[in-house]
């Protein structure tokens, strides 16, 4: 066997303009999707990540409120529970945020959007001090009163500029009907799909507005010092807030249904939001849900983003497996004598057949090294590059910067991929190379 | 777009369950008189039925007309409501009978069941507009003035939200002094601004002292030129055969 090795290894090396290209096809295909695959598994982080920036929290608490047959009303009067919760669930804020919200239309000189604003205190919140990127208009002028930041999409949909007084439609919490003006200050960059749903208005006139008290609000945020710890303290902030209060809570999934339900109509929180529709119960309801459960929808696209690399690699090896077993069949005729040699020598069939497969297998191994080396190069050549945060794709990067994790599940997968394939484009010229008989073979003249 | 459209007829539909008609006050008891239009508000002991037109104007598009055909019998909560244009809409009916609503949609010929707001959440109409019984139920007289409102002397009279659940925090009506007909109806957000007109130019009397408005006229004033003009026509207070009412005579009438 070890001979066997041996013999691999120099016939790969004494073609090594052949050998380079094959493996260097390989390389490449396996380059391609490690990038891929380490995008992808960064995606979710990063998105997570800004979307928490600019939502102010990794935990949040929404309460719902109810009596006799009235509608639901989404408000939180008293946050003492809350508190109390978080401290007995052992959560450690790193920064608390309340904020109240809605969806409402705008409506400027003819023009109409919709819109969710959220009620930002913009004296008091100094992380959304620091996160806010505004293209125009400054974070001072925010404090003034009545102050709205949309996304340059929205405010030019309406084709308004800053300084304009825009009408903003909406219901109040009880779902009467109101309308208010705010003045647009400031303009952030376009943040694609997000654009619609992340916009700011001063809270204080937001509470007037939904008819809460300037103290009530409807969103309670809890920064966690690491946002993977986010899910672990939702369970137990809501196993916390269980034992003194009622909260909401999704049936666990089916079997076979994936964690998120499955499609990408309705994210967790969607979901758990439908939940105060369908269920009775009198008094305050908490729902607990992370940044995660907002954007559960980005997990699915990312297992999209896996899939498809699956089947680019799928696509790039088949093509790549048709250069192989081309290349395998020329060099069984180009050693046909040398392979009659070894068989009038004692070499046996399947040695003879060994010797294609270990030559096939070690330019897999080589090729994906390479292709791995080649990913990893690119990965930090690409996360150098300052991207800048102003615009929707600063939401999949970090500080501007593309960031990338590469799952080893996801690298065994590949590699195992690369040598089952590399191992049948080389099995049937090494089949043929193993059943020439020896004396044939010496006699042959190609 | 298509949606739209239904739900403004249906809105003009729904504001036309408001109080129309009453007897002439000369010094009127203001409570009384919101009373009588509390009283006047339902057609319970007669059926009623209509054409109402709609055509709805937004800036920078073109004219909608949408045509509905009412079949109303309030005694048992129940009416019909059969769209009759836009033409790639014709057929499309919507029956009530107590709380359930059902859709039915004549290229499926299927019916499907929902509450009456989800069918209304798009259009001008408002929760007042279907569930309130009683005007004084949702809203308390604040005040009253005597105007003049063209050639009519009228009473102005101011309603302020008695819940936060009520469609608009105030509301002012405009109601004639010799016969009790609202001519005009502002609707107020909490933030006191005006988001709703409706004016109600010309009536019909339906049955003997009992006005129908024949034309309305839905102005929203936070969207600046989005207007519904709805024309009433072929009012009858008439009886309608029991039939009209079921599932059966929309699949029929298709």
């Amino acid at each position: 066997m070890k001979t066997l090795i041996k013999i691999a290894f120099k016939n790969l090396n004494r073609q090594k303009k052949r050998s380079f290209l094959l493996g260097g096809a390989i390389a490449f295909g396996i380059m391609i999707v490690t990038v891929i695959d380490g995008f992808a598994g960064a995606f979710v982080a990063n998105v997570a990540g800004n979307m928490a920036d600019l939502f102010a929290g990794h935990v949040f608490v929404e309460g719902v409120e109810k009596s006799g047959t009235s509608k639901p009303v989404d408000i939180i009067r008293d946050d003492q529970v809350i508190a109390e919760s978080l401290k007995a669930a052992g959560v450690e804020a790193k920064l608390v945020q309340k904020r109240s919200g809605t969806d409402a239309t705008l409506v400027f000189e003819g023009k109409k959007a919709n819109q969710s604003i959220f009620g930002a205190d913009f004296a008091g919140e100094s992380y959304l001090r620091k996160r806010l990127v505004l293209k125009e208009g400054s974070y001072d002028s925010l404090l003034e009163p009545k102050s709205l930041v949309l996304s340059e999409k929205v405010a030019g949909k309406i084709k308004a500029q800053i300084g304009d007084k825009i009408l903003v439609q909406l219901k109040t919490v009880n779902g009467q009907n109101n309308v208010g003006e705010f003045t647009l200050r400031g303009l952030t960059h376009d943040m694609g799909i997000f654009s619609n749903i992340l916009a700011y208005g001063s809270r204080d006139y937001l509470n007037e507005l939904l008819a809460l008290a300037p103290d009530e609000y409807q969103m309670y945020g809890v920064m966690l010092e690491d946002i993977t710890k986010a899910e672990e303290a939702r369970v137990a902030l809501t196993a916390a807030l269980k034992e003194r209060a009622r909260v909401f809570e999704l049936p666990a999934p089916k079997p076979g249904e994936a964690a998120s339900g499955g499609g990408m109509q309705q994210s967790r929180y969607q979901k758990l939001y439908r939940l105060a529709k369908k269920e009775t119960w009198e008094g305050v309801k908490y729902r607990v849900f992370t940044v995660n459960d907002m954007i559960s929808q980005v997990e699915d696209l990312v297992k999209v983003l896996n899939t498809a690399s699956l089947v680019i690699l799928a696509v790039l090896f088949v093509i790549i497996m048709v250069g192989i077993s081309n290349t395998f069949r020329m060099v069984m005729y180009e050693r046909i004598r040398e392979i009659g040699t070894m068989r009038a020598l004692g070499m046996q069939r399947p040695s003879v057949k060994r010797l294609f497969l270990f030559e096939a297998g070690f330019l897999a191994a080589g090729g994906t090294a390479a292709g791995m080396a080649a990913a990893g190069l690119v990965m930090a050549v690409l996360s150098l590059f300052d991207l800048g945060t102003g615009s929707f794709f600063s939401l999949l990067m970090k500080n501007g910067h593309l960031t990338f994790s590469v799952r080893p599940a996801q690298v065994v997968v590949n590699f195992a991929i690369v040598l089952v394939l590399t191992l049948l484009a080389a099995y049937m010229p090494a089949r043929k190379a193993s059943r020439l008989e020896p004396a044939e073979a010496l006699r042959s003249s190609k | 777009m298509k949606r739209t459209r239904i739900s403004a007829a249906l809105a003009a539909a729904f504001l036309l369950l408001l109080p129309l008609s009453g007897a002439y006050a000369a010094e009127p008891d203001f409570e009384a008189m919101v009373r009588e239009l509390d009283k006047l508000e339902d057609f319970t002991g007669m059926d009623f039925s209509g054409v109402f037109t709609i055509a709805s104007e937004k800036p920078g598009e073109k004219q909608s007309v949408t045509q509905i055909r009412m079949f109303r019998r309030d005694s048992k909560k129940q009416f019909l409501i059969l769209l009759q244009l836009p033409e790639a809409q014709k057929g499309q009916g919507y029956l009530k009978e107590d709380d359930n609503v059902w859709f039915y949609d004549p290229t499926s010929r299927k019916f499907t069941h929902s509450s009456i707001k989800e069918n209304l959440n798009d259009s001008e109409a408002k929760n007042a507009d279907f569930t309130r019984k009683s005007i004084l139920d949702d809203y308390a007289i604040e005040k009253t003035e005597p105007a003049t409102l063209g050639k009519f002397p009228i009473w102005i009279i101011t309603l302020k939200a008695r819940t936060g659940e009520a469609s608009y925090d105030r509301m002012k009506l405009s109601i004639r002094q010799d016969k009790v007909l609202i001519l005009k109806e502002e609707d107020f957000g909490a933030s006191g601004r005006l988001m709703r007109t409706t004016l109600f130019p010309k009536y019909a009397e339906v049955a003997p002292g009992k006005f129908f408005p024949s034309q309305m006229l839905i102005v929203d004033e936070i969207n600046k030129g989005e207007k519904s003009q709805v024309t009433m026509s072929e009012l009858s207070t008439e009886k309608l055969p029991d039939k009209v009412f079921t599932k059966a005579f929309i699949e029929q009438v298709n």
